[in-house]
Formats: C-alpha cells, structure tokens, sequence
C-alpha cells in the first residue's frame, strides 16, 4: 500500500509537469483583492399604526414575492404548571378559524403557493406579490379568529408529548434541559422547562387566554419584506391590522441570574452513555448593543466559532476527543450566557474539561496573535456581508434596532467596529466574559465510568434529567452485605416459599405508543421456559419462545432459531425469579453504594451471571424491593443500555408484582408498559415454549 | 409547438403568468477559445460574489469497477495545487471573508465559493489552480478516503432509509451507469489505481468540459481580462470527452423486493423510471408529483397522512437527471400499520391520476405553486449561478433560467393524465418494502 501511494504521488508531479508551459509566474501566488467594496445596508422604513402597531418596511423588487411576519414581543415570564402552554397556542392557530377548517386552511394557503406557519410569538406568510391580498386575508383569520378545536388540540399535545418521551433516552436534550434550569434557575423564565407533567395539565381555555393576553397589536411588530411600495404596505397594513384592538400586557421582574460563586460540577447520570455531554456554562450581563458586544464576539468568535475556532482545533484535531468543540457567547435584553460544549469519549471526559478551562484561561492570559486577530474579523466581516444579500436580513436589523434602542446607524457601522478590534480589546473581553473560576461544568454522561474524575474541577453535584438536586450517590460501606440486600428483596415479595410455589405466570401488559396499543403477553413455566409475544391492533409483531435449551425470536415474518451463547438474552428472562438460587447458580453479587432512584434511597448491586452477562439492579432501602435494572449488551459493536423501572407493587398469589414497569433505551422511543393481568399457576400447554 | 398549446381556456391565465416574468436574469454567455463556456451575471445589489465551475462530469462518467470516483475525485480537489499547500483552500477563503463548497451528482460535479466581491481575483485564481494542475499527496488520499468512508457511514449506512435510492437504483437499473450512486463503493474506491487518478483528471477536469458562472457585484469590463488571464491559457482537450451512450432497456415487469434495515417504522418505495430531465414530459412528471405530494393538501399528504394517519411521512420526487431516470413515491408507515395496506394507499392515489382527470380547480392551484417554486428558485445569487450553470450544460441553454415556464405552461391536464398513463406503471417500477431488521 505505501509503495502504491509513493507512485501515486510521482504520478500526479509528472501529470503536473505536463502542463509546466501554462505555470506563467502570476500564477504562483494570491492575487491582491480589489479595493474593498462600500457596503451599503438597504433601507427600511417604519410607522406606527394608531393600536401601537409597529410596521417595518423593507422594498425589494428583486423577485414578485412578499412576506408578512408578525413579531408579538411578550415580555417574559413564568407560566409555571402549564409549562409549554404557549407553544401549543401558537401550533394551534393555523389549526382552524371560526370560518375554515385545518383542510380549508392548507388548502387556500395551497392553491396559491404561498406557506404560512404559526408559533407563540406570532405569524410568518410569504407568497408571490400578486397573492398578497389572499393571504392577508388568510393570515389575519387565523390571528383574530383561531378556533382552538379540541381534535386539532388532542393531535398536537400528543405529539408535544411523544416528542418529548422520545427526547428522554437523548443525552443533547437532557444537558440542554438541565443547563437551562441550572443556569438561570427555576423561578427565572428562560429556565422553565416544558414537561410531560405540565403538558399533561394544558388545556384548551388555557390556550386561549394565553392567545387572548398576548395577542396584541401595541407589543407587536409587523414586518414587510418583498416587493411591495412602503406607501402600499403601510396601506396593506392599516386595512388588516388597523381594527386589532390593543391591552394591557402583565409584566412581571425577575431576579438576574447568577454564576456560581467557585466553578462546580453538576452532574446528570445517563445509565450506559459511552459519551458525555459536556458543557461549560454561566449567565452573564451582555446587552444588544452594549459596547462590549461586538468585541466579545470576535473573541468568542477566535475561541470557539465554527471549525477554525480554538476549541475546534485543539479537541478535534489535535487530540481527536470529539467530532466538534464550540463555544458560544450570547447577549439578551434580559440575561445573557456563554457555554462550550462537546461530546466527548467517556474515557476523555475529564480530559476534555482541562482543554476547555486550558483554552479559556489561555485567552485570558495571553494576547492573540495579529494574524488570527486579522483573519477573524475577515471571516465576520465577509458572513455580514454575505447576509446582506437576503432583504430578511435587513427587516432584522430594523427590528432589532426598534427593539433595543440600538443607535439608528448600529449596522451602518459595524463593519467599523470590527475592523477597530485591537488585540488588548480581545484580551481585556476574555477576561471580563470568559469565567473559568466561576462556572458551572455540567456533564450528561455513565455516572460510574466519568463522575469520580471530575471531582477535581470542583465539587461534584448530581441532578435529575430536569436538573432537580439528587443526595450525591454514597460510597459502599463494609456493613452492606450484598446476599443479604437480595434475601430482603425475596422476603419482601413474599418470601422463598411462596415464590418456590410460583409453577407458571402469565403476564400481559399493555403501552400506548404515538396513539396505537401495543400488547405484550410473557408466559412463563418453571423451572425456565418462556413465550413472549408483542402484538399491535391485533397483528403479532414479535414472538420469543425459550424451551429451556434453545431459543427462537420472529418478527415481522422473519424467523430466527438461537442456541447456546446467541440464546442467552432470551434464556435470561426464562427463569421467573432468578434471585432464588444465586448463590447456588454462581451467581456474583457485588454491591455498588447507595443511590437515589426517584428521590428515594436505594442499594445499588452490580449482578454478574456465570454465563457473563451483567445487570446492575437497585433496590429500596425501605421496601426492599427491586425498583430499578439496567443491562448493558454489545450490539454489532454498539452498545445498547436497557433500563427498566419498577413501581405499583401488587400482590398476586401471595407475591408482589410491579403493575408499572417503564423501559428506556430497548426501543427508540420509553414506553410505559401497565399490567393488565396476571394468572399465576393456571396450567400452561407446553407446546407454547416448542421451539422449531 | 409552443404556441398551438395555447388553448383558450390556456389565455385565460396569460396575463398572470407574464406577470411572474417581471424580473428576466439578465447575463452575459461567451465562450474562450479553449473551450471554456463563461457566463457572468451582474448584480450590485450586495457587495459578493459567486463563483462557480460545473464540470460536466458525474457518476455517469465512471469506469466499471471506479464506483464512487466523481465524488472522491471531488474531495481530492480541495487537497492543493502546483501553487497551494495542502488544507489551504479553505484557508485562503476564510481569510478574505468567503465560503466554499462543492457536490457531485450522476451528470456533474460542481463547486462554488462566496466571496466578498473585492475578492473576486482570489476565487478565480483557486479555480483556475483546480483546474489547471491540482495536486494530491499520499496523505491526501489517505486521508480524503477515510474522510469519503466516513460520509458514507453517516449519510447512507448508519442513516435510517440511507440506502433507499442505492437500492432502487441498483435495481432500476441493469446496464446504464445510474445504477450505482454518487457516493459509490468503498471497496472501489481502496482497489483504485494512480493511472486512474491521472486519467480520471486529464480525461474531465478540463476548460471544455466546464462551465464557469460568476454571479453578483462584477462589471464585466474590468473583470473580463482576470479571467482570460487565469483560464485562457488552459490546455483544451486533446481526445473527445467520454460520455456514456448506453441505453437502458425497459423494466418490462414489475421488481419487488424487501430490504431490512435498522429502521423502526416500515416503509414502501414504489421507484417508476422516467423521462429524463430536459423531455416535455419530465416537466408533466414534475407536475405530478406536486399534486401527489407538494404541501398538506396534496393529494398523498392529505388522504394517506392527516386523514388515514396510515403514514408519518410521504412524498413523491423525480431525479433531475440527463438520461431517463427515476420518480420515487414513498410513504413511512405509521405505527402497527401494515405496509400492504400503506402500498394500496398509495397505489390508489397513482391509479387517481391516471383514471381522472384533475379538475380545472387543482390544475390552477397546480400552476400556481409550480410558479411560486420557480420564482423561489432565483432567490439567491448562489442559486443563480447553479440554476445558469446547470441550464447551460445539461440543455445547452442557459436562458432556461428565464423561460422555463413556458415548459410547464405547455402541460395540459391532459398531458398529466397521459404521462401517469405512461410511466405510472406497474411494469415500469420497482417496489420496495423497507422493514424492521430482526435484533
């Protein structure tokens, strides 16, 4: 292979060498650029309408097509156990009008190709210029006359809820839940989370009096882009928007959040994470248009920006941690944030942070080099000018300006201002925004593998998926005894002799997955046989059988026999309480310290069957029943984590099953399996379990 | 022809069609004498530029056993030159405030950079080092080859549906080269050898075989004589470039066939060959499938997606390609739904358009979308200097830009029925069950 690529090389020297005749001496190196074009910003103009009604401007004849967005800027604030009441509002609004239908809305919205989309903070529609009046008219039904019809409802808070179930099993939405209430905290807007729970409590009305309270014309921007003459648009907008009734707005203050006094690790445990998500995080005070705004950016922009940022280059590709490292410094009207983020190997996790706070403090610490300096500001001064380009951009800049009160020539000057960037600005910006001694480390990652190693970043704290405080997990002490803490769990569901007495089970449960049933049936026989079957509207999806020795899995008309070691994940669910002959079995119990598992206490052991295969199972310090397992298996090189959870014990026969069980990880989606009933020792035909 | 197609019914509506022709794309086309096609668009609007080469050559183009090689060969081509060190491409750019990027596709393969316009000597020079003498090193190979495996894992393989057009393809098509994909084979790609590299860049990377587009603040006069400086004297082709003559035969009989994947959701594929992209009927085709499958009102979305919920996702596209080609309907089942009850849905819906005509109504609605697309197309000067490039090297007409419309305008509803007719038939598809694989 070397020897082939050495030839390869010579190849392409000679092929060169062909053309040597054309290799005049210009071409050898960059030609010098033009001089540097006079960017002009394109104009926009703006009124009032007499209900408050802000209308910008923006005349662009280059295409006859139009845009109408409506900005309701609504002050923040806390919406509490309706959490994501207004997302679901702003779905809604395009769902069907006192008039039109959802179907008649698409429809007219169609058949003249043009698009409009709603969301809580208002209307976007664009068309070409000579369908404008048609969709004035279809835009301003469905912002005064939304429905809000209960089927349209049930379908979008379905899907608001199977979107988030689906985002639990992912660690990106997790850290960013968790960052978010971390950082600016519960009782600050910008770190409320939406949550099944408070979905779960939205209704219809609420929907409405959020629409109702907010929808108004004084807070709001309209903005016109396209081909359209300001005297006409000012006219368009009088016509449709001017009878919009004005209100009062509630305002409510809150508290500026706050970065931690010393740098802290919070950590979130995602059980079998071979990444972790970390982040490097705090609120800061950067106002739009403050002085310091444009400056910090440019520093962020040599730190962490893209694929030539600081970050980029030294945890990619110097030591290849991960597959990308950013930062990013944001301002706001009301609280602003810088974090830097990556997701790395386990194994780097800690390795990973020391480069980040290293390239944090080496900004601090060290000026940046001119060329660096010099190439930066190219790479932004070349992005504005290419955003230019879009009259969007400009409606933006307008509205940005009417929003903060920036200076009426912000824009104008921009490119002034980053060209006036000094190396001593760069340097006295890091060391105002760049806080390695103050932040928080939050790292979404495998609690046993990456949390210790962290400790020397700070304390280590341990949160929740929703960032709400755990006790820190407690070391194994000598007086847990790990046979013991299983002899409890068998006592506790209903001791030896009534579970020996246990000859078959049959167990069926039932999962709602995005709105079908799905029905699981497991029988199973002593000493170790077993049927499962996964069914959906009545059609089998999946069946298992293990006949004690050999194993067969069918799905979708597909038909797998397995023997010996392929058999073992079906073996392992054959046996109905595994726990009553470990010690005779070989079983190795090994105890893991004491963990929360839903805020209460638990005994956490890592099991090992002879065969190999591991589950690592927490029990309760209390009951003493088993209330959580997790196994790991390798999977054409991946590695899949299962993890169940148990709960609503009810006692059958004499002994305690978990009518609840949830399962994250098996499927793409967590499913909340319910048990619809259990039969214990009613006979079972043995030829369920025959495996052909 | 043009003309007799415009029936009364036709007139009604040329007022507002001539309205969407408000804007012509005004350009300059010329050519230099070595072959190399020029086309310059100027708009001061916004202080860039960009710049483009479409060189006409594709998969299409590739020698049995080279699967893959346009591409790779694309990615080679940001390695260096005689004159620019390695990995300093994107440098250059960067520096003086630009971007670039490139893609390769069955019939071309083309790149573009965005530069500040003062810029514009910058980008012409990186072209022009491209196509006259690139140069690769052993790492570069090296590490262009791991980087090409690396797409495919994250785009095809570990993709869910990833795999679909590769296997429609594959299965669409016996002896034409469309049936391999861009992206190709990696086993190819390790077994290839440096003639082929050579070759591969002598035979297409070559002033008569490209298209260069400069779109955006220019004035022709003064950069008229950088670019004759930087292009004129590359060597033109001493040999005729090789273009694939092959035709395919017709499917004659319907391909069924299942493929497991590590998908969740079940889909069904139903893949017609078609007519290629510069034949009256592929504008038909076009057309057919925004009725099935453009916005929550087509046909397909409404009835299979929001009414029976059978599906969570369809849609229905042609490949816009040189020889005839493929249009693919599809739908992702919904949970527990049967993929033979989602193929009858969908079957019923193409038996519609081939049973009835459609309505004076939706035809309107039809049109009217079909304009709004083509006025969506010219919104940026990227988009410009594709649409120019593309229209001048795959129909020899770069003012298609501009009279496109006229083309869909000569459509009638009853050349809509007549081409589902032709090509919406069962013997002319392949379809494909795309299920769950067994853990």
């Amino acid at each position: 292979m070397k020897k082939h690529i050495a030839y390869l090389f010579l190849a392409f020297a000679l092929f060169s060498s062909q053309v040597i005749l054309a290799q005049e001496g210009f071409r050898k190196t960059a030609p010098a650029p033009f001089p540097a074009p006079k960017i002009q910003l394109g104009n926009s103009v703006q009124t009032v309408l007499p209900n408050g009604l802000k209308v910008i401007v923006v005349e662009n004849h280059k295409l006859p097509r139009v845009s109408f967005q409506l900005f309701i800027d609504q002050p923040i604030r806390l919406e509490g156990e309706v959490a994501g009441v207004s997302d679901i509002a702003g779905q809604l609004l395009k769902s069907g009008t006192k008039t039109r239908t959802k179907a008649q809305i698409d429809e007219a919205i169609d058949f003249i190709g043009a698009n409009l989309s709603t969301s809580s903070s208002g209307i976007f529609a664009g068309s070409l210029t000579k369908h404008k009046d048609k969709l004035l008219d279809i835009m301003v039904d469905v912002l005064f006359n939304p429905a809000f019809p209960t089927a349209e409802f049930d379908k979008v808070k379905k899907q608001t809820l199977s979107g988030l179930s689906a985002g639990k099993d992912n660690p990106n939405f997790i850290s960013n839940n968790v960052t978010r209430t971390l950082r600016y905290g519960k009782n600050h807007p910008y770190g409320e989370l939406t949550t099944e729970k408070t979905v779960d409590k939205i209704t219809v009305d609420q929907c409405k009096k959020f629409y109702q309270t907010y929808f108004k014309p004084n807070i709001s921007y309209l903005i016109i882009v396209g081909d359209i003459k300001p005297v006409e648009a000012q006219a368009l907008a009088l016509k449709y928007f001017g009878k919009w009734a004005k209100g009062v707005i509630p305002t409510a203050t809150f508290p500026q959040p706050k970065a931690p006094q010393q740098t802290e690790v919070d950590f979130v445990n995602k059980d079998g994470a071979v990444q972790s998500v970390v982040s490097i995080t705090y609120p800061l005070d950067l106002k739009p248009g403050s002085p310091d705004e444009i400056k910090a950016d440019l520093m962020n922009s040599i730190l962490g920006s893209g694929s030539v940022g600081r970050l980029f280059k030294n945890l990619r590709e110097d030591k290849g941690y991960t597959y990308g490292a950013y930062s990013s410094l944001g301002s706001s009207k009301e609280v602003g944030s810088f974090s830097a983020d990556a997701s790395v190997r386990n194994v780097v996790t800690d390795s990973s942070v020391t480069e980040f706070l290293k390239e944090l403090n080496l900004l601090r610490d060290q000026k940046v080099s001119a060329y660096e300096l010099s190439s930066t500001k190219a790479d932004l001064a070349g992005s504005f000018a290419r955003s230019l380009e879009s009259p969007q951009t400009i409606a933006g800049f307008a509205l940005n300006i009417a929003r903060y009160k920036l200076p009426k020539d912000y824009y104008q000057t921009y490119l002034q201002k980053i060209a006036a960037v000094t190396e001593a600005d760069v340097l006295a910006m890091a060391q105002k925004y760049l806080q390695p001694n103050q932040a928080r480390i939050i790292v979404v990652g495998n609690q046993d593998e990456v949390a210790a190693k962290l400790a020397k970043f700070g304390k280590v704290n341990f949160f929740d998926n929703y960032g709400n405080p755990l006790t820190a997990p407690a070391p194994v002490t000598s007086d847990v005894n790990g046979d013991q803490i299983i002899e409890n769990y068998l006592t506790a569901l209903g001791g030896r002799e009534k579970l020996g007495a246990v000859k078959d089970v049959i167990l069926t449960l039932g999962a709602s997955v995005q709105g079908q049933n799905i029905e699981m049936k497991m029988t199973q026989k002593a000493p170790n046989m077993l049927n499962q079957t996964v069914s959906m509207s009545g059609m089998t999806l999946m069946e298992s059988r293990y006949d004690g020795v050999k194993a067969s899995v069918s799905q979708m008309g597909q038909k797998q026999k397995l023997e010996g070691k392929d058999a073992a994940p079906v073996a392992d669910q054959a046996t109905m309480f595994p726990e009553l002959n470990y010690a005779k079995n070989g079983y190795k119990v090994t105890p893991k310290g004491v963990e929360d598992v839903n805020g209460q206490p638990t005994y956490k052991l890592l099991i090992e069957s002879p065969g190999g295969s591991k589950s690592t199972d927490f029990f309760d310090k209390k009951s003493g029943l088993k209330v959580k397992s997790l196994q790991t298996i390798e999977q054409a090189g991946q590695s899949v984590t299962t993890v169940n959870e148990y709960s609503d014990f009810k006692a059958v026969a004499g002994v305690l099953f978990p009518y609840k069980i949830t399962t994250v990880g098996a499927m793409p989606f967590p499913l909340e399996l319910i048990v619809k009933s259990i039969e214990v020792n009613k006979g079972v035909d043995e030829a369920l379990f025959k495996v052909e | 022809m043009r003309f007799r197609s415009l029936s009364l019914f036709f007139l009604a509506f040329l007022p507002l069609w001539l309205n969407a022709q408000m804007n012509p794309i005004k350009f300059e086309r010329y050519k230099l004498p070595n072959g190399l096609t020029v086309i310059l668009h100027e708009d001061h609007s916004t202080p860039i530029v960009v710049v483009s080469v479409l060189y006409h050559v594709g998969t299409k183009n590739e020698k049995p056993g080279l699967s893959g090689f346009a591409h790779f060969f694309e990615h080679l081509l940001f390695e260096g030159s005689d004159n620019i060190g390695r990995g300093e491409f994107d440098k250059y750019l960067k520096a003086a405030g630009g971007t670039n990027n490139a893609y390769t596709m069955q019939d071309r393969t083309y790149y573009y950079e965005t530069v500040p316009s003062n810029q514009l000597p910058l980008a012409l020079w990186l072209e022009s080092e491209r196509m006259l003498h690139a140069k690769v090193d052993a790492k570069g190979v090296e590490t262009q080859r791991q980087v090409v495996k690396e797409e495919r894992r994250q785009r095809t393989d570990n993709q869910p549906y990833g795999k679909i057009v590769e296997e429609i393809m594959s299965r669409a098509f016996k002896v034409h080269p469309y049936k391999t994909t861009p992206i190709g084979s990696m086993a190819d790609l390790d077994a290839a050898k440096e003639s082929d590299y050579v070759n591969f860049y002598h035979d297409f990377y070559l002033p008569d075989n490209a298209v260069l587009t400069l779109a955006g603040d220019l004035t022709p006069a003064q950069i008229k004589p950088i670019i004759e400086k930087y292009f004129a004297s590359i060597p033109k082709s001493s040999k005729p470039i090789f273009r694939p003559t092959v035709v395919e035969p017709p499917l004659s009989q319907e391909v069924r066939d299942t493929v497991y994947d590590k998908v969740q959701l079940p889909a069904v594929i139903a893949a017609y060959r078609s007519p290629a992209e510069n034949s009256d009927d592929y504008y038909a085709m076009t057309m057919l499938n925004t009725i099935l499958a453009e916005g929550q009102s087509s046909r397909i979305y409404k009835s299979i997606v929001d009414e029976q919920q059978l599906a969570v996702a369809a849609g229905s596209f042609s490949f816009p390609l040189e020889d005839p080609g493929i249009t693919i309907v599809f739908g992702i089942s919904n949970m527990g739904v049967d993929p033979q009850k989602l193929e009858n849905a969908i079957n019923a819906q193409i038996e519609k358009v081939k049973t009835e005509l459609i309505s004076e109504n939706e035809f309107q609605k039809l049109r009217n979308q079909i304009e709004s697309n083509l006025v969506n197309k010219n919104a940026s000067l990227d988009g410009i200097a594709q649409n120019l490039a593309v229209f001048e090297t795959h129909y020899g007409d770069a003012n298609l830009i501009n009279t496109e419309i006229n083309k869909y305008l000569k459509v009638t509803r009853e050349d809509l029925q007549r081409v589902a007719k032709k090509y919406f038939d069962k013997n002319n598809r392949v379809l494909l069950y795309w299920l769950p694989k067994a853990q």
